[in-house]
């Protein structure tokens, strides 16, 4: 069975323009799914489908077999949600909120104690649970909203940019958190992120989302390796043309993709990198550099690195995926 | 549902305790309205007044209603607090029925009006103003306080849960508040009304809030029967939900 199943669907908030245009997925049960995209690309409008925030302009989803529109209550007791804001009531001790949703779940009283002893040792909050919300950091609000959607053992637990604001200390905490709960429990977690990094370290599964379409879905791996071994990054001024056409005689070369982001940026991925890197060059030179003329090609940086899901998301969609 | 409810309500209680400026603001409000411009009033209008008997009396049961209107904005401005910050949804991906979101939150402005009022009950008796001795009677008072409470509540949320910010749900509310209270019987006898403001005062809820108070709290005159009052009460109750839920449901699931 999959967890979660979206077929055509749209969503309009105008009659002009499309948050989520035409949109397929499945992903299957106990994955870790990652959407990634910019933010505005239709990430949150996705979940808050998914999680019957929202209802869709048409197509269908389903989560654990359940409607989202006409099933919603039966979506709603198998899903924990976290969301990109930060809503706990600041007037609220960490054990109240946990309480309290718990209570809105029907767990019973004993269940709820005992739970929420193990959720705050998962997350480390023993010294905190006590005090009021308002007196914690932001990681600390994080980590409290993670094992509130956790807290009623949810099948499907959905997070909207769960390390949104955080410094990188905090973030790697809460990554490892969720490897964590992947290891002890069967639990499909699907999350949204503008950080490819975080869809690299956590997800099986990764959809590239832009403008409301999913322009790729699979793994990071496969999504990385279509590009190449390593990718020589190659960022230069004047006519790429004749350097790109004498590339593409190379045997080696995998993918070149173009993009004139700031000046030129060729992306060009090669089944070994340090080795190539001197011809590469070689070439350039060959293609422009002597006379110096204005339509010919200068190199200005190049760099080779192992292909990264920012390198798949600037091929796919001819922009770069930058942390805003 | 009621479950749900309950957990929502008390978790509205605890922020109230909690907050020490909402209790004290509530205790202080009633305060003032009995002592300053009840004793004020009772002084000028005194001897003049026709048939009320005491004013401070009379107007006691309008101080307790403006009270709970007052109760049941704060109310309100939580729902668009939670609203705005996103707590709401909480409790939207929650497997609780919507309405409960909104009973709960009822339910805490009722409780604090019926807070209220007994602070008043006990204010006003201590400068005089006699309860009836029977006190089921008191308490069936208090019930349709109660009733009315959830009426005004449910407008209060139908309001919070349409505009976009705070300026406009307190804009919007002010024009509400006071003319529910100054178009009922709540300060002036009806009697001594012109007939376009008597015509106000008929079709506005609070006058038979004020009207069944009057008769079930101190023993005084009633102008309308007890079961016409209860029935307005009642409709109005339903209305005022009725209303909260159906702008609530709209502006969730957009």
């Amino acid at each position: 069975m999959y967890a979660i199943e979206i077929q055509n669907l749209m969503k309009s908030f105008s009659s002009d323009v499309l948050a989520i245009d035409h949109l397929n997925l499945t992903i299957p049960e106990d994955r870790i799914y990652a959407l990634l995209g910019p933010n505005g690309a239709g990430k949150t409008t996705t979940l808050s489908i998914l999680t019957t925030l929202l209802l869709p302009t048409s197509g269908a989803a389903q989560v654990m077999g359940f409607d989202v529109v006409r099933q919603a209550a039966q979506v709603r007791e198998n899903i924990g949600v976290t969301f990109q804001e930060i809503v706990l009531d600041p007037d609220l001790t960490g054990r109240e909120v946990l309480d309290i949703h718990g209570r809105l779940y029907k767990m019973p009283t004993r269940q709820r104690q005992e739970r929420i002893i193990e959720m705050v040792k998962l997350v480390e909050l023993d010294e905190a649970i006590d005090r009021l919300v308002k007196t914690y950091s932001g990681g600390m609000k994080r980590r409290l909203e993670l094992v509130r959607g956790l807290m009623t053992h949810p099948k499907v637990l959905f997070l909207d940019e769960p390390t949104q604001g955080l410094d990188p200390h905090n973030r790697a905490k809460i990554w490892d958190y969720i490897h964590e709960l992947r290891r002890q429990t069967g639990l499909t977690i699907m999350l949204t992120t503008h950080y490819m990094e975080e869809a690299e370290a956590l997800a099986d599964g990764v959809g590239i989302i832009d403008h409301g379409k999913l322009v790729a879905d699979s793994t990071p791996q496969a999504l990385v390796t279509q590009l190449g071994a390593d990718v020589v990054h190659i960022v230069g001024h004047g006519s790429p043309q004749p350097f790109l056409q004498a590339l593409q005689q190379l045997p080696y070369i995998q993918e070149i993709h173009q993009s004139d982001d700031e000046g030129i940026h060729l992306q060009v991925g090669v089944d070994n990198g340090n080795r190539r890197l001197p011809e590469i060059i070689h070439l350039a030179s060959r293609n422009g550099s002597q006379n110096g003329s204005q339509d010919e090609f200068m190199i200005d940086e190049i760099s080779v690195a192992r292909p990264s899901l920012g390198d798949v998301f600037l091929k796919l969609t001819g922009r770069a995926l930058r942390d805003r | 549902m009621v479950e749900a409810s309950v957990t929502l309500w008390q978790k509205h209680m605890l922020k109230f305790i909690r907050n020490p400026e909402e209790p004290l603001g509530m205790l202080l409000q009633p305060i003032l309205w009995v002592v300053l411009f009840g004793v004020g009033m009772r002084a000028l209008v005194g001897g003049v007044a026709p048939n009320v008997g005491d004013y401070l009396t009379f107007m006691l049961p309008g101080i307790i209603t403006l009270t709970a209107l007052g109760g049941a904005v704060t109310s309100g401005a939580s729902l668009l607090d939670e609203r705005l910050r996103g707590i709401i949804k909480e409790y939207l991906v929650a497997p609780i029925p919507r309405l409960s979101i909104l009973s709960g939150n009822a339910l805490s402005t009722v409780t604090k009006a019926l807070l209220q009022a007994l602070l008043i009950l006990i204010l006003g008796w201590l400068m005089g103003a006699r309860l009836n001795s029977n006190i089921l009677s008191v308490l069936a008072g208090l019930l349709a306080l109660g009733v009315y409470t959830v009426g005004f509540a449910g407008i209060a949320l139908s309001v919070a849960a349409r505009v976009r910010s705070n300026l406009g749900y307190h804009g919007l509310i002010f024009l509400l508040n006071l003319p529910l209270l100054f178009a009922s019987n709540a300060l002036y006898p009806l009697a001594t009304l012109p007939r376009w403001m008597q015509f106000l005062a008929w079709i506005n809820p609070t006058t038979y809030v004020i009207d069944s108070m009057r008769l079930l709290i101190y023993n005084g005159s009633n102008t309308f029967s007890l079961g016409l009052s209860a029935a307005i009460l009642v409709i109005f109750a339903a209305l005022g939900m009725w209303l909260a839920y159906s702008s609530f449901k709209n502006v969730v699931s957009t």
